[in-house]
């Protein structure tokens, strides 16, 4: 009885399995504001026969997107390309490193573990085409080279990656409806943000849904809200020694940034819910309120995939719509822009490796996925016209002609700081702690690692 | 004694008790089945208690946009239900987000330039304007509705119908059958020797292998695959094959085994063993034909566990066999339904009774024979 019950179970699931092809979305050459020579360019490399591994944090919708830019790279140089994902990205591609199993290719969420891997000798620098190239291409080409270049296990400099896809974090998004419906304007200044926020509580509302609740990486919103705040409040410098400790944690500029974020998420009127909700309001949750009736909230920032967890049926540009977190109009800092990405490296290097690394920082690359959905570029040579919305457009131009930009530093700090005592920090603060008391924790935290 | 015949307030009360542990077990299994038949949306917004209730919840829609509209006596109408044939009754409703209740179901309420709206109880609404309607946005219609429960298998379908399914579905059962008979096999044998055969050294090998049962499998993760590596180059073949996860599962599930079996077998007469001794049967006679029937219950619960537990195992999975297509398991694969951020409720409760078939069927499958061989040792 058993053995039959298992073969009915195979048969079952046998008849479910469905072949998929991977064919072109557009086919080359057809669509003339795609960059098709640098696809053409391709077509001179061969690789048959040969087999390129790539590992990354992509999964669902964003493998199969993914997999469908793939699908050029494979038909025009005739390589075969096994792409997988996982969620514990983090922790399987340092087991195989270490193993000597690791992929040809390897896809960083956090530029802070491509650096830890590098200083062991597991990636393979990249040739100074490599830079030169990224330099001139990619919009503040200079400093997306600094984000990628790392020492080796003998402390020597190297480049060591290409970002591919970034995200956009300074975005405040909103429901325009509703802000029509109350008479609200979109705030052009962080002293009109402040304003629209007690504005909204006179008026009987509640301005922000914030929500920290991320399972194991609970807090993470909040650190971009701090280093969003610290950019507002401090020059780039600042920002960068605070990176890299050379301002300490504990720092009165860092703390009254901390302190920034507070005056949003510590006051009871301000976040839905009241301050003891925040921590414990779950990330992909807390958007939802802006779409309620009535709504819960007027407003919510968070990075630029967020639109993923809105309730079904909401059209961007329609029912949500964004516009850039404002800096102050009295600091002069001009308009600092925070953002992440993920950083594409050789764990094991081989021919097919380099040249996938070249095609993915080729144009067309960029305005493959650009054309899909969930993807912003930096490369000054992939056509915006490609974006697929509205709103990726903005955020793409955003982007490009930042006057500041700087990467989440949180992923930049090490693992311990920014995966570690700066989440649990921050929800310590928003539990009602003191910002000075958790500042100095961390300062400790970061002590005990030197 | 308390006989089964005479009811002692001590029978009620382990009656009560095992009555409530039932219901304890089930009510979250049975809050994961009732959620996992519930519609996206709703399961979201409130807990599967309220599912089978009718509730009260304020919406909104979104009305059909302008390039809908027609001429009808002079004035420019919108018209559509608010359900869209799902049943439904709307109680209150209003046009603006600050204040979606002001008004009874039925009135017709004067908007701006003239332009008025009308919600009836069945959910129909219509917009009338004497100019015509512009622009490309389409109002909102605020509601408040009883809305009866509502179930849908659609997140079954979703899981059911996800590409690549039914290969991880044969993945799983390629890596747990071997993996459950592999580590048994090899346990029992252990068992009987550590337990009836005098040899130097016995009991510091039991004290050894119980030692193992300490040791976290997450340590040994780096060097097994390394040494994978090494003899996956000597052979000529990848790291990541399916006789490596069989091993790493056998590995990691024998100190438990042993120290089961070993327990249970040292606890069977040893009369009969010896006799079987005197008798002239050699050990692996009294092996086979005395131990291993009597141990049945052991055996059976320990396939069980081990069953289960690479079943749902993701980690070992996830290193010694990859990501790749052909090579997912089932917990992998519903993983990556989830996609990159989580967060998709729906899914999870669903595949949560997809996966547990399997070993549902296991364990009723050997339950069985667990009873049979519990009852035949007692009643001797």
């Amino acid at each position: 009885m058993k053995k039959s019950l298992l073969s009915m179970a195979v048969a079952v699931t046998l008849s479910t399995n469905a072949v998929y092809a991977a064919d072109l979305m557009f086919t080359p050459g057809e669509d003339s504001r795609f960059n098709w020579a640098s696809y053409d360019a391709l077509k001179s490399v061969d690789l048959s026969g040969e087999t390129v591994s790539a590992f990354g944090p992509w999964m669902g919708d964003e493998k199969a997107n993914f997999e469908r830019v793939i699908a050029y790279f494979e038909k025009a140089t005739g390589a075969k390309v096994n792409y997988s994902g996982s969620d514990s990205f983090e922790q399987q591609i340092v087991i195989d490193t270490q193993a000597g199993s690791a992929p040809n290719i390897s896809i960083f969420p956090q530029p802070g573990l491509a650096a830890d891997l590098a200083s062991k000798g597991a990636l393979t620098p990249l040739s100074n085409k490599v830079k030169e190239g990224v330099k001139k291409d990619y919009a503040a080409g200079q400093s997306w080279v600094d984000l990628a270049t790392f020492k080796d296990s003998k402390g020597d400099d190297n480049l060591y990656g290409v970002f591919y896809r970034a995200d956009l974090k300074s975005l405040v998004w909103y429901s325009p409806d509703n802000f029509l419906d109350a008479g609200y304007d979109v705030p052009e200044t962080m002293e009109d943000l402040k304003d629209l926020t007690k504005q909204i509580v006179a008026d009987g509302g509640t301005p922000w849904c914030i929500g920290l609740g991320s399972g194991a990486a609970t807090g993470w919103p909040a650190t971009d809200w701090v280093e969003d705040m610290l950019l507002r409040t401090q020059p780039a410098a600042v920002y960068d020694g605070w990176v890299t400790n050379d301002v300490k944690f504990d720092d009165p500029r860092i703390v009254d940034a901390i302190k920034e974020f507070g005056w949003f998420a510590r006051n009871d009127a301000y976040v839905d819910g009241g301050a003891g909700a925040v921590a414990s309001t779950d990330f992909r949750d807390s958007p939802k309120g802006l779409f309620q009736s009535p709504p819960k909230c007027y407003m919510h920032r968070q990075a630029s995939f967020i639109p993923a967890f809105f309730p079904e049926g909401t059209t961007l540009g329609l029912d949500a719509d964004f516009f850039y977190f404002p800096s102050y109009a009295s600091k002069n800092l001009g308009n600092p822009v925070l953002g992440a990405g993920t950083l594409v490296s050789i764990t094991n290097d081989s021919k097919g490796a380099r040249e996938f690394i070249e095609f993915l920082r080729s144009p067309i690359a960029h305005e493959l996925w650009m054309a899909q959905t969930g993807f912003l570029s930096a490369h000054l040579g992939a056509n915006p016209e490609l974006y697929s919305s509205d709103a990726a457009r903005k955020q793409g131009e955003i982007l490009r002609y930042a006057t500041t930009f700087r990467f989440d530093g949180s992923d930049l700090m090490p693992g311990k700081i920014g995966a570690g005592s700066f989440w649990t920090g921050m929800v310590d603060y928003t539990s009602g702690k003191d910002a000075k008391t958790v500042a100095e924790d961390i300062q400790k935290t970061w002590n005990a690692l030197k | 004694m308390i006989t089964s015949s005479k009811r002692t307030p001590l029978t009620y009360l382990v009656h009560a008790t095992v009555l409530f542990l039932v219901i304890m077990w089930t009510i979250p299994t049975a809050g994961l089945f009732i959620s996992s038949i519930r519609d996206k949306d709703q399961l979201s917004v409130s807990g599967w208690w309220t599912a089978l209730s009718t509730s009260t919840q304020q919406l909104v829609t979104r009305a059909n946009d302008p390039s809908t509209q027609t001429l009808e006596g002079g004035l420019y109408l919108i018209q559509g239900n608010i359900f869209d044939g799902a049943p439904g009754e709307v109680t209150k409703f209003g046009s603006s987000s600050l204040k979606p209740d002001a008004f009874d179901v039925g009135t017709k309420v004067e908007l701006k330039r003239g332009q008025t709206l009308q919600v009836m109880k069945n959910g129909d609404y219509t917009f009338a304007s004497p100019t015509e309607w512009k622009g490309s946005r389409s109002s909102r219609i605020f509601y408040t509705a009883e809305t009866p429960p509502r179930f849908t298998l659609d997140n079954y379908r979703e899981v059911l119908s996800a590409e690549g399914l039914g290969q991880s579905f044969i993945n799983s059962l390629t890596v747990t059958i071997p993996a459950t008979i592999i580590p048994i096999l090899v346990a029992a044998f252990a068992a009987y020797a550590l337990a009836w055969m005098s040899f130097p050294g016995r009991a510091l090998l039991l004290a050894a292998v119980v030692g193992l049962l300490v040791v976290p499998l997450q340590m040994s993760l780096i060097p097994l695959l390394k040494s994978y590596n090494l003899i996956g180059e000597f052979f000529g073949v990848g790291s990541k094959t399916y006789v490596g996860i069989w091993l790493a599962h056998t590995g990691f599930g024998l100190p438990l085994a042993i120290y089961l079996l070993r327990n249970y077998i040292a606890g069977l007469p040893s009369e009969i063993i010896e006799s079987a001794r005197v008798d002239g049967a050699s050990d692996f006679d009294i092996f086979r034909k005395i131990v291993l029937p009597l141990s049945f219950p052991a055996l059976a619960s320990f396939a069980i566990f081990q069953f289960l537990w690479v079943w749902n195992d993701l980690l070992i999975a996830m290193v010694f066999l990859g990501n790749d297509a052909e090579h997912l398991v089932l917990t992998g694969q519903l993983r990556e339904l989830l996609g990159s951020r989580g967060g998709n409720w729906e899914i999870l409760t669903a595949s949560a009774f997809i996966t547990i078939i399997i070993p549902v069927c296991v364990f009723f499958g050997l339950q069985r024979y667990l009873v049979r061989g519990l009852l035949a040792g007692s009643v001797k």
